[in-house]
């Protein structure tokens, strides 16, 4: 029992992030139908500010707001430069342009940097644990599910409440209708852009500050959990997103607690199998948000 | 098909590329990259027939090389040399060493069965779960690969240099079979029902073809093309590595495949050539300095973001050298034949009881409705009344709640929508559904080749004829998606004609048109039918067209049909006119 909320937690932890950077994808997808590779290079970006900034000496709770701030302006950035010039073209097109632009991004840090990890310190608290009655929570799982909650909260206010929110509402369900609404399209697609950047900015708070180092293409791995998860809650959904993440973090968790000590190489096999599986067995994923093409 | 222009653009081309080798040879060039190249082109070529045909994005083809690879590695490579490598190697693989041919058939086998087990997953499924499904095929292939030494040596690889080939001459072999295969693939009735299918899903089953079996088989033939690239890539350098077998190689073998055009098998060996050599001159000037490994990512990323926006098609886009052979004189064709219905029985088309409800909403409320193939049948009704739902239904696209639909008895209810259409029922689409990126004579060919072998039991219709009734026949090498709105309206139907149907079902053909547009798709919907000798059962909401063209009319309001007969009868029906002008209110 005590060992299962451990894993469940641990599993909601993980989940979190790959969550967050889903809905980054999912807010993307719905405006542009772009599934956006280069996501994960937001991951990227972040930590080699934080490897820059720590080196000067910048504590963790600046860090964190300056990696969100760095991820929305990058994101925004690949919109202006890259997928702006795109917007109309087959979702084929669309994605290899943001393959394009990841593996742009990773020849730039190998260059400007190095191809070999930079390390960094992370702060002294993240492994440290809380012990209530007999279960033990890191601290670092405990921070990254509250702050999802809370970054969750806000986005579904923002969502319904504000106009930016209702008018990228409108953008994912009609992008044409939306315009002739006056909404100016660059303004509507550079929005969900920023947005985006700012979830997965959160995100990389998240995930740096457990990880210690910044590589070249560390991106490609958060990249592809999180359009597993935006695929199996139904790409395009935002509940969809977060659901997925959180299967997939638990997913993982499972997989590892269970499977013997001699294979636990093969956790992400057995995961990616299983999605195949699900994929298989629901091809839109949990959540089908298809809108039934019109014949 | 005509084999005689594509095989020898092939040849051509691969010739070429032989070519191009030995003269960067000669020029002093590298062997290891030139064998690089070679294989290269091969597995480019096996990226080509599918991607490039389908228009599905796969990332996971690299899991078919790693499979073909290893395969070849573990049948092939010397028993000395497993002792070293591969002691424990299960299910006896350290006692085998079969001749390097033998091993490399093997391979292609493998990767070509793995590959029909992943078509049976991903077939049927969207476009980006089929994206989504080959990265997680990558994935399970990958950690399989890094996680299995015994198997696979892992990270640290395998290594049997009594493997390695000396000779180029197997390189160039596999070259020219590769090549050839690719370009005989994309002509072949497969490969050119697969491009359709990348233009319009939809309406390449509306033309009876099967697009789950046309995906099986370009990623089938793919792989196995692939798989011969690998285990190429492997006798050549007599070695293999898990890390060879990633993304990395998946993108540079992607971005060579879409820098030439990813439908030209022409274009994929350009690419091929291309990549190569920005490649070689970024780790040349990288050479010197260590941090400069990253240029050869920065320029692809760069060629490939450029490309996307410049050249979304590729330098080529489908273009193939073949083209630039001399076209062989076509056969006169036979004079045209007047296929008067006569002498055929006339086919029946009955609904019975059909219901259908989207969520509350009752689109269609227990509707029957017969028609034969020797009328003109007519459905009409008011926007919203359930027209579009009930040829959705009679056609397979939306499965009733309850009701039949039957075809001379034989039941169409459950069928998919490409059996429907092969069993006699060729329809158009209220929003027009061609295949934009091809031409006008292509458009009508993809449903010549699906009637070729699920309509042979009726005679062929002069295809020539068609086109020149629909006013096309000076514009067949057009790109359909260039053609004026009203030309694209004709070319569906005469698409649908070459169908070989029983019934033409014809969704508002006249929707979107001014009235002397209109007039003459009417003309030119019956001199079509006549000539295919098909009954016509056609939806519209204008009641002036419906009445000029109908033999008896349905009229449909809120999902129910309140009038049927013919037309001066169904005109005056007090409902009808209620329905069209709005009850007066008393």
């Amino acid at each position: 029992m005590t060992e299962l909320v451990q894993q469940v937690v641990d599993g909601l932890g993980r989940g979190s992030t790959y969550a967050l950077l889903a809905l980054g994808l999912a807010v993307v997808f719905g405006v542009l139908h772009l599934l956006n590779f280069a996501h994960g290079e937001l991951i990227t970006i972040c930590a080699y500010v934080v490897y820059a900034l720590s080196l000067a000496g910048v504590p963790w709770w600046l860090l964190a707001p300056a990696c969100i701030v760095v991820a929305t302006l990058s994101s925004m950035a690949m919109e202006a430069v890259a997928f702006r010039r795109v917007r109309n073209a087959s979702p084929f097109t669309l994605l290899l342009t943001s393959f394009g632009v990841a593996i742009l991004i990773q020849g730039f840090f190998q260059i400007v940097v190095s191809p070999k990890p930079r390390k960094y310190d992370k702060p002294s608290w993240v492994f440290d644990t809380w012990t209530i009655g007999s279960i033990r929570l890191e601290v670092a799982d405990v921070l990254t599910i509250a702050v999802t909650l809370v970054v969750l909260a806000i986005l579904v206010y923002v969502m319904r409440r504000t106009m930016f929110g209702i008018a990228l509402r409108g953008a994912a369900t009609d992008f044409d209708a939306t315009r002739m609404m006056g909404l100016r399209a660059n303004r509507a697609v550079s929005g969900a852009f920023a947005l985006s950047g700012a979830l997965a900015g959160v995100a990389a708070a998240l995930i740096l500050m457990r990880r210690g180092d910044a590589s070249p293409s560390m991106g490609t791995d958060y990249v592809l959990k999180a359009i597993v998860a935006a695929i199996i809650g139904g790409l395009g959904s935002m509940a969809g997103a977060v659901v997925g993440g959180l299967v997939l973090g638990l997913a993982e968790v499972a997989f590892r607690a269970w499977l013997p000590d001699s294979i636990t190489g093969l956790t992400d096999g057995f995961v990616f199998g299983a999605i195949a599986v699900l994929l298989v067995l629901r091809p839109n994923g949990i959540f089908d948000v298809r809108t039934a093409e019109r014949v | 098909m005509r084999i005689a222009r594509p095989l020898g653009g092939a040849v051509a081309l691969a010739g070429l590329v032989l070519l191009a080798g030995q003269v960067y040879l000669a020029t002093g060039g590298n062997d290891a990259l030139l064998r690089a190249a070679l294989v290269n082109v091969v597995i480019v070529m096996g990226l080509q027939t599918f991607i490039g045909t389908t228009g599905l994005l796969s990332l996971g083809h690299v899991g078919f090389a790693a499979i073909a690879g290893y395969t070849t590695f573990l049948l092939a490579a010397s028993i000395q040399a497993k002792a070293i490598t591969l002691p424990d190697a299960p299910l006896g693989l350290a006692d085998v060493s079969l001749p390097p041919g033998v091993a490399l058939v093997v391979a292609v086998a493998v990767a070509a069965t793995v590959a029909l087990v992943m078509a049976a997953a991903l077939a049927r499924a969207p476009d980006i779960t089929v994206t989504m499904l080959t990265v997680a095929f990558l994935f399970v292939v990958h950690a399989l690969a890094t996680n299995w030494p015994e198997l696979t040596g892992g990270t640290s690889g395998l290594n049997d240099p009594g493997l390695r080939l000396t000779s180029r001459t197997w390189l160039y072999v596999g070259v020219v079979v590769a090549v050839v295969a690719a370009r005989l693939f994309k002509a072949s009735r497969a490969g050119r029902l697969a491009i359709a299918s990348s233009e319009d899903r939809l309406a390449t089953s509306a033309v009876g073809v099967s697009v789950p079996w046309v995906r099986t088989i370009a990623l089938v033939v793919s792989a196995a093309i692939v798989g011969f690239g690998a285990g190429l890539r492997v006798l050549s350098l007599g070695s293999i590595n898990a890390r060879e077998y990633y993304f990395g190689f998946t993108f540079l073998t992607l971005t060579m495949l879409i820098v030439g055009g990813k439908r030209s098998v022409t274009g994929a060996a350009v690419g091929v050539a291309l990549v190569t050599a920005v490649n070689e001159v970024a780790l040349k000037a990288a050479a010197d300095n260590e941090r400069l490994g990253g240029l050869p990512d920065l320029l692809l990323g760069a060629a490939v973001i450029v490309l996307m926006v410049a050249r979304p098609r590729g330098l080529l886009g489908d273009w193939e050298l073949d083209h630039l052979l001399p076209r062989r004189r076509q056969p006169p064709e036979p004079a045209a034949v007047a296929l008067e219905s006569a002498g055929e029985e006339a086919s029946t088309i009955e609904a019975e009881d059909v219901a259908v409800a989207f969520g509350g909403f009752r689109a269609l409320v227990d509707v029957d409705l017969v028609a034969r193939s020797d009328e003109v049948v007519g459905l009409i009704g008011p926007n919203g009344a359930g027209k579009t739902t009930m040829v959705n239904v009679i056609t397979g696209l939306v499965a009733p709640d309850a009701g039949q639909v039957q075809i001379d008895g034989h039941e169409l209810t459950g069928r998919t929508p490409h059996d429907i259409a092969r069993a006699g029922l060729a329809r158009t689409f209220q929003n027009l559904r061609l295949f934009p990126d091809l031409t006008v004579r292509e458009n009508v060919d993809i449903a010549v080749l699906s009637a070729s072998r699920h309509r042979a039991d009726r005679p062929a219709p002069d295809v020539d004829f068609l086109l020149r009734a629909a006013g096309l026949a000076d514009r067949q090498e057009r790109r359909a998606g260039e053609l004026d709105y009203g030309s694209q309206r004709r070319l569906e139907l005469v698409r649908a004609a070459a169908l070989r149907p029983a019934f033409l079902i014809l969704d508002e053909p006249t929707s979107g048109m001014s009235d002397v547009e209109s007039a003459v798709m009417i003309e030119h919907v019956r001199a079509t039918a006549a000539a295919v000798g098909a009954g016509v059962l056609v939806i519209d909401h204008d009641l002036h067209f419906i009445t000029s063209i109908c033999d008896r009319i349905y009229v449909l309001d809120q999902g129910e049909v309140i009038a049927s007969g013919p037309p001066d009868v169904v005109r005056h029906d007090p409902k009808v006119v209620a329905a069209y002008l709005g009850t007066p209110t008393t």
